[in-house]
């Protein structure tokens, strides 16, 4: 039975999409109309904000203040295997410890393995930071094997208890969310300053991924594999040592390959709180002191670092074979052996300056560089800033100066914005694509105001909508519920400056990222050269994408935000391409024997196929981006990055708390709304 | 038939019910019912749960072959998966050599593993991890034999399955034939009396399946196991079956000798499956034999046995038409065959 009712809807095109865009428009409108009568409006009070920031900051402070005297317990403890571990890595001649990564990864993967290790530790070696980067290696020596532990435990128990398995698995997805920065602040209380918060912390950024891959691996045993070790008779703990976890091995490693990287990661992000003389902190140092051809150098020490532990653990997760013993232990005999003969004439690693010429040579060229062309990068700076970010965050309205842009911004410009995006609107209405027309006079607003000027109940009702379309009223109440708190936190402009920057950021990665996928896909040659550039990016902690960006642009929200993009953009990259080539070829062929041209093919074709995956390439992105955002606070961002950054110079655990609480919700809700997207994509392919 | 042995397996009104509280439901289901057990099921389809095996009764003599046939989705899998307990039945009883193992404890049951269960798997279920001699050795590995016992037994069962020179091999190095191989290898080493092989062959080549299917022959014709084996394929249930039970969602529809599913099925889904099935090369003489009382044989003499298949036994009896004698071994006269019957038993259905 249809009634006129449930025709008139289908017949003007009123979607669910299209009806929470009228919906999203009209609170705008109705909020910009108001705004000169009710001004809190568009602005929220202070006076209507909660104290949340301190109510957080005293329960936490209880609680710590009642886990203290164990964390110290711990921390006194761990101080052993940590000095040990430093001792070791110290005091063993420089010549045995090349010998020894030589004689890895020569055993892991081979001449091109040992190759790596060799020529990897050499510039280490020639670098003059072998005693920083032992000290480094120290606290990931220590903190891996914790957190494989604890995390291989907690996996090995969600999968013996399948009740625990979702509530693991949800407290692992907001472990992912909380920006690695806001770990830190409760830590120090708990902990002190010392090198063990950076010890602590980076298990426990490390655990996640080992966990996570844990499950994983056993959940993806095959049935009958583990009901052939029922059915001979093994007992549980046989079935699961003997047979279970040894048929995981390979996504178990991948989780080991993971954790060694996050640990390295977050074990020089806890440099920033100092107090041990270790790699990050020298790159932190130089960086400060501007000497970049120094911090680059560190920087890049890191950066092989994390290739040669990437690469091996790696092999460790795809290889089986095992390279001869006999070789391994000839490379230990021959770096013994030349210890021994050359022991009294064996140089302190510290005096290797090999490289320092080629630092300060890096620096001079450097100053020299940017003095002959200073106008140019300053116009792109400037450019950048000016004309694209500083109106997307303070709106036209606001950011149209004399002096910048040459005529001052009047309301009857406003009008001719709002007037250009109607029209638009208009004529996409007419050709039938409402909701895009809608979207395009969401846009012109916004690009009026500005994305940190936003009025809240846009935010709000915008959030709801798309959590509405995205995943149902569940989450779009979730994303209200959310929103609040922070509004109500006193975080909220905080909030939108960081959604600004990261979603400028993450616009720009989907539009390069797409192009660099699409180019990919189409051209093997491209892919060949974009590949081994994103391994290279995606193994690069996070600190050191700062070091060039500085060098170029100083600090600033410029810098921050191509540092964010410089790392974020990988995702997009590879998910694209991935998306695009692994269309079925029957559905090539089937394209083809129509008589579709190749661009025809692509965009009728390729792209709806693979638009759930890229879906998910914009998800990771989108985390990464968030991710990258706090690290970014270090060079200048405003938002709720440099909120956790300030809190953690004065160990202040509420802010520290409640702004790595907030951030995690922007990041939580823009996964659950893109995930949601990529869900709907692929249930409408019947995937 | 056994007199007064038990059985090797017992199945006694087994039901396994997938979903949330399905003891519950089902208790309550056939309570309402009155225990019809197809108006029970249709009950729990209802309420959204899965009735996967629908009160199942059988018996599996001492050294019986017994296969159970059903297309993807009848039950077949779930239900060696009950006698085996590597599912818990929802309900009924299932006695190997007539102890109880339905709430039989964890110990009891990795015993009863250990002595008397094999399992072969359709996707074979090898352990990536070992060698051939490791994997077939890992039942003796986890009671505690003692390493060069191991493999000294895993070299009997290697070789009788015929793959020695293949000990030290992993599994990814071998065909799909030879992992079949190492997986039956590995459910008899530690020579059980119960022998379970879900769809074995089933993931085969046609050519291997054979040759596989006639070692298997030759390895039961000397092991004499009490065998459940599960298969989607008729031909391959009637050439190894000494009897044969058709699934259909999840209800046992007949249960009978390879010639009683033939010749004589119990509705119209058996009789879909027989009907592209020569009926000659698998039913016997025996099938349509009359004691010589009832049908005084006539003067020729084609010199028919009780186990020939009725192809052959018609091309003896040709151009007879007077009931024939049919011989024993010794070759006294145990019976007589009509020729007419042989025919009419041959005869391919109409709609």
């Amino acid at each position: 039975m249809t009634t006129a009712a449930d025709v008139l809807p289908s017949r003007l095109g009123l979607t669910p999409g299209t009806r929470a865009a009228l919906v999203v428009l009209l609170t705008g409108a109705l909020c910009l109309a108001l705004e000169p009568v009710l001004p809190w409006l568009v602005k929220w009070p202070d006076a209507w904000t909660l104290p949340a920031t301190q109510w957080v900051d005293t329960v936490t402070r209880w609680i710590l203040g009642w886990l203290k005297p164990l964390a110290r317990a711990f921390a006194d403890l761990m101080r052993y295997p940590m000095d040990w571990a430093n001792l070791a890595l110290n005091a063993t001649p420089w010549p045995v410890t090349i010998g020894l990564i030589t004689a890895l990864g020569w055993y892991l993967g081979g001449l091109r393995m040992a190759a790596l290790g060799f020529l990897g530790l050499s510039f280490v070696l020639a670098s003059g930071y072998w005693s920083e980067s032992m000290n480094t290696l120290a606290l990931v020596a220590v903190s891996v094997p914790l957190a494989l532990i604890v995390g291989g435990a907690i996996g090995l128990l969600a999968n013996e208890f399948p009740r625990l398995k979702p509530p693991v698995q949800a407290v692992l997805d907001v472990m992912q969310t909380v920006p690695t920065f806001a770990y830190l602040t409760p830590l120090l209380v708990l902990f002190g300053f010392g090198p063990v918060v950076g010890l602590i912390a980076s298990a426990i950024y490390a655990a996640p991924p080992m966990a996570r891959n844990v499950i994983l691996g056993l959940e993806r045993v095959e049935s009958e594999i583990k009901e052939a070790a029922v059915m001979s008779g093994a007992g549980r703990l046989q079935q699961l040592f003997q047979v279970e976890v040894p048929s995981a091995a390979s996504q178990i490693m991948v989780g080991v390959n993971q954790c060694l990287m996050a640990a390295l990661s977050m074990v020089i992000i806890a440099a920033v709180i100092g107090g041990f003389n270790d790699i990050g902190w020298e790159v932190l140092l130089t960086m400060r002191k501007a000497q970049f051809g120094q911090s680059l150098l560190a920087g890049l020490v890191i950066v092989v670092f994390a290739v040669v532990i990437d690469r091996m653990s790696g092999a460790l997760a795809i290889e089986r074979r095992r390279h001869d013993p006999r070789v391994v232990y000839g490379v230990l005999a021959l770096a013994a052996v030349l210890t021994a003969l050359f022991w009294s004439r064996l140089p302190d690693p510290a005096e290797f300056t090999l490289l320092a010429p080629v630092a300060e040579a890096v620096d001079t060229g450097l100053g020299e560089f940017t003095a002959a062309n200073g106008d140019w990068l300053a116009g792109v700076k400037n450019g950048a800033m000016f004309y694209v970010l500083l109106p997307l965050r303070i709106g036209l309205d606001q950011a149209v100066l004399p002096f910048t842009w040459g005529f001052a911004w009047t309301p009857g410009m406003s009008w001719a914005v709002f007037a250009a995006g109607a029209a638009l609107c208009l004529i996409l209405i007419w050709r039938g694509r409402v909701t895009a027309g809608l979207m395009v006079l969401i846009g012109a607003g916004m690009l009026e105001t500005g994305i940190a000027d936003l009025p809240w109940p846009f935010v709000l009702v915008g959030a709801a909508a798309l959590g509405r379309i995205a995943g149902g009223w569940r989450l779009s109440l979730l994303a209200v519920g959310l929103m609040l708190t922070i509004l109500l936190s006193g975080l909220w402009d905080r909030a939108m400056l960081s959604l600004y920057l990261s979603g400028v950021s993450v616009v720009a990665c989907a539009v390069v990222g797409g192009f660099f996928g699409l180019w990919s896909a189409v051209s093997p040659m491209a892919w060949r050269i974009v590949q081994p550039i994103c391994d290279m990016l995606q193994t690069i902690p996070l600190f050191v994408f700062l070091i060039p960006v500085l060098m170029f642009f100083q600090i600033g929200e410029f810098s921050a935000f191509l540092a964010i993009c410089a790392y974020a953009v990988v995702p997009m990259i590879r998910y694209t391409r991935h998306g695009l080539v692994s269309t079925p070829p029957e559905l090539m062929e089937a394209a083809i024997a129509s008589g579709a041209t190749g661009w025809q093919i692509m965009r009728d074709v390729r792209a709806p196929y693979a638009a759930p995956t890229i879906l998910l390439g914009l998800n990771q992105t989108i985390l990464y981006a968030f991710a990258m955002l706090v690290i970014a606070a270090l060079i200048g961002t405003t938002g709720l990055g440099q909120s956790i950054y300030l809190a953690l110079g004065k160990a202040d655990v509420g802010l520290g708390i409640s702004a790595g609480a907030a951030m995690a919700i922007l990041a939580f809700l823009a996964d659950r709304m893109v995930q949601g997207f990529a869900e709907e994509r692929r249930r409408a392919l019947g995937l | 038939m056994t007199g007064t042995t038990p059985p090797a397996i017992a199945c006694q009104h087994v039901w396994q019910v997938f979903g949330p509280n399905a003891r519950k439901a089902l208790d309550a289901a056939l309570q309402r019912t009155g225990g019809d057990a197809r108006a029970a099921a249709a009950q729990l389809r209802e309420q959204g749960l899965i009735p996967a095996v629908q009160d199942a009764t059988f018996e599996v003599g001492k050294g019986e072959l017994f296969v159970i046939m059903g297309l993807s989705g009848s039950g077949k899998s779930t239900i060696i998966r009950c006698i085996s307990q590597l599912l818990d039945a929802t309900a009924g009883e299932i006695a190997l050599d007539g102890e109880n193992i339905v709430g039989a404890s964890k110990q009891r049951l990795t015993q009863l593993r250990r002595e008397k269960m094999g399992m072969v798997f359709q996707h074979f279920g090898l352990f990536p991890h070992m060698t051939v001699a490791e994997n077939v050795a890992y039942p003796l590995r986890v009671q505690g034999v003692a390493k060069a016992r191991r493999r000294e037994r895993a070299q009997e069962v290697i070789s009788l399955v015929g793959l020695e020179g293949r000990e030290d091999a992993f599994p990814r190095e071998l065909s799909g034939g030879q992992r079949q191989r190492v997986g039956i290898a590995r459910s008899l080493a530690v020579n059980p009396d119960i022998w379970f092989l879900d769809e074995p062959f089933s993931a085969l080549d046609p050519l291997i399946r054979r040759q596989l299917q006639d070692e298997f022959l030759k390895i039961q014709a000397n092991l004499k196991k009490s065998i459940v084996f599960i298969t989607h394929d008729i031909a391959e249930a009637l050439k190894l079956a000494d009897r044969i039970a058709i699934m259909r969602d999840g209800r046992i529809v007949q249960i009978g000798t390879p010639a009683d599913i033939v010749l004589r099925p119990a509705d119209d889904y058996v009789r879909e499956f027989s009907r592209d099935v020569a009926k000659g090369a698998h039913a016997r003489v025996r099938s349509v034999m009359r004691p010589v009382s009832d049908l005084p044989p006539g003067p020729d003499d084609p010199g028919l046995r009780p186990d020939m298949t009725l192809d052959e036994a018609l091309a003896h009896c040709m151009e007879l038409y007077q009931p024939v004698p049919v011989h024993d071994d010794s070759g006294a006269v145990i019976g007589a065959v009509n020729p007419v019957d042989l025919a009419a038993a041959l005869q391919v259905e109409s709609e």
